[in-house]
């Protein structure tokens, strides 16, 4: 029996949002890695959004490096977003800027069991 | 026919007499091997066997258990160790999600070491077990162990009441029982036997099974960016920044 860091109930499985805009920041840390990205919506309004990742260790089992994102990256990030309607969500998949699209690890995202 | 059966004993009683002087080496990075991901149905855990609690016990557990499912099906998880980064200790360190464990075994120590949470467990080999009430309640308690052939029995003791295996309630008198073997060449079983005259009505058994990793590189893992926190109402939210 496998034990998760946390339930993933906070995020809505069943709305998943596609963001498309700008890496400010790509953290590769503990107990998660974080995508920090600035938005823009149709009428030119910036809004920021933080997309939570699996592990590093998570991550390089699926294919990640620490390198593949840095600040100013253009990327196109599909999301569980929190249910809360705060701008946050579960990174279920990312296109990089060299067209490549990288998960959220092995049998992980939206679908990853609490327990 | 007499001399061939003569000649197998000797054959056996020389393995038995070496596997006691030389015990399988776990050496080694192990990572979950788990059915329906590719494993050998053969090489599969048993089953779990039931927990069954004692009454007063299973009554608090049984709710807590309801309201966190329906606290998961509203999307306002509650409140885990994890979540905020406590680590699990034994046994649940053995079975993080998909992070492997690394073995590092000598003569008189096994030391273990979880990816997740960077946890430590020590398994001494050359001395015995403490009684329970010296041990002083901790995550890892103490753990010494013994070569029966070629399984390693692990006992541990002194793991403290709020480090729970799947939220099951424990008192201080729990006892672990481990038997660790390979099952095939690349391929370990931890046979978990938990017993607890306190809270639990007969012991109960379950048994995890790894593969090896060779040439993995243990993944350092320091908490320093949880953005999990826990609301006035012991719900696990994630903070999320405004730039």
């Amino acid at each position: 029996m496998a034990l998760a860091h946390h339930s993933f109930a906070m995020f809505d499985q069943t709305k998943p949002t596609t963001l498309t805009g700008t890496v400010t920041a790509f953290e590769w840390t503990n107990p998660h890695a974080y995508i920090e990205m600035d938005v823009t919506d149709e009428k030119g309004a910036v809004k920021h959004w933080s997309v939570e990742l699996g592990s590093p260790s998570i991550l390089m089992q699926s294919g990640w490096k620490f390198k593949d994102l840095k600040h100013g990256d253009k990327v196109t990030a599909r999301i569980s977003p929190l249910r809360s309607g705060q701008p946050g969500g579960l990174l279920i998949q990312v296109t990089l800027p060299d067209g490549r699209v990288l998960g959220n690890g092995p049998g992980r995202g939206p679908q990853a069991p609490a327990q | 026919m007499i001399a061939r059966v003569v000649f197998l004993i000797l054959i056996a009683g020389a393995a038995h007499a070496q596997s006691r002087t030389n015990p399988p080496d776990f050496t080694g990075t192990w990572g979950p091997y788990r059915a329906g991901r590719g494993a050998d149905p053969k090489l599969a855990p048993p089953s779990a066997s039931p927990v069954s609690l004692k009454p007063e016990y299973a009554k608090p557990y049984e709710a807590r258990r309801a309201a966190e499912a329906e606290a998961n099906r509203r999307g306002e998880p509650l409140a885990t160790g994890s979540a905020l980064c406590v680590p699990y200790g034994v046994p649940s360190m053995m079975s993080v999600a998909v992070y492997p464990v690394e073995f590092i075994q000598t003569p008189k120590q096994i030391t273990i070491i979880a990816e997740a949470f960077s946890e430590v467990r020590r398994i001494y080999l050359d001395r015995p077990q403490a009684r329970i009430d010296e041990v002083p309640p901790g995550y890892y308690g103490r753990s010494v162990g013994r070569w029966d052939g070629d399984t390693l029995v692990v006992d541990t003791v002194g793991i403290k009441e709020s480090v729970q295996y799947q939220r099951i309630p424990h008192s201080d008198q729990m006892r672990i029982t481990e038997r660790i073997r390979f099952v095939a060449p690349d391929i370990l079983h931890d046979q978990v036997t938990i017993e607890d005259p306190v809270t639990l009505e007969k012991a109960f058994t379950y048994t995890l099974a790894y593969r090896r990793m060779p040439n993995y590189e243990m993944v350092e893992f320091v908490c320093d960016n949880n953005r999990e926190y826990v609301d006035d109402q012991g719900v696990v939210r994630l903070k999320v920044r405004e730039k």
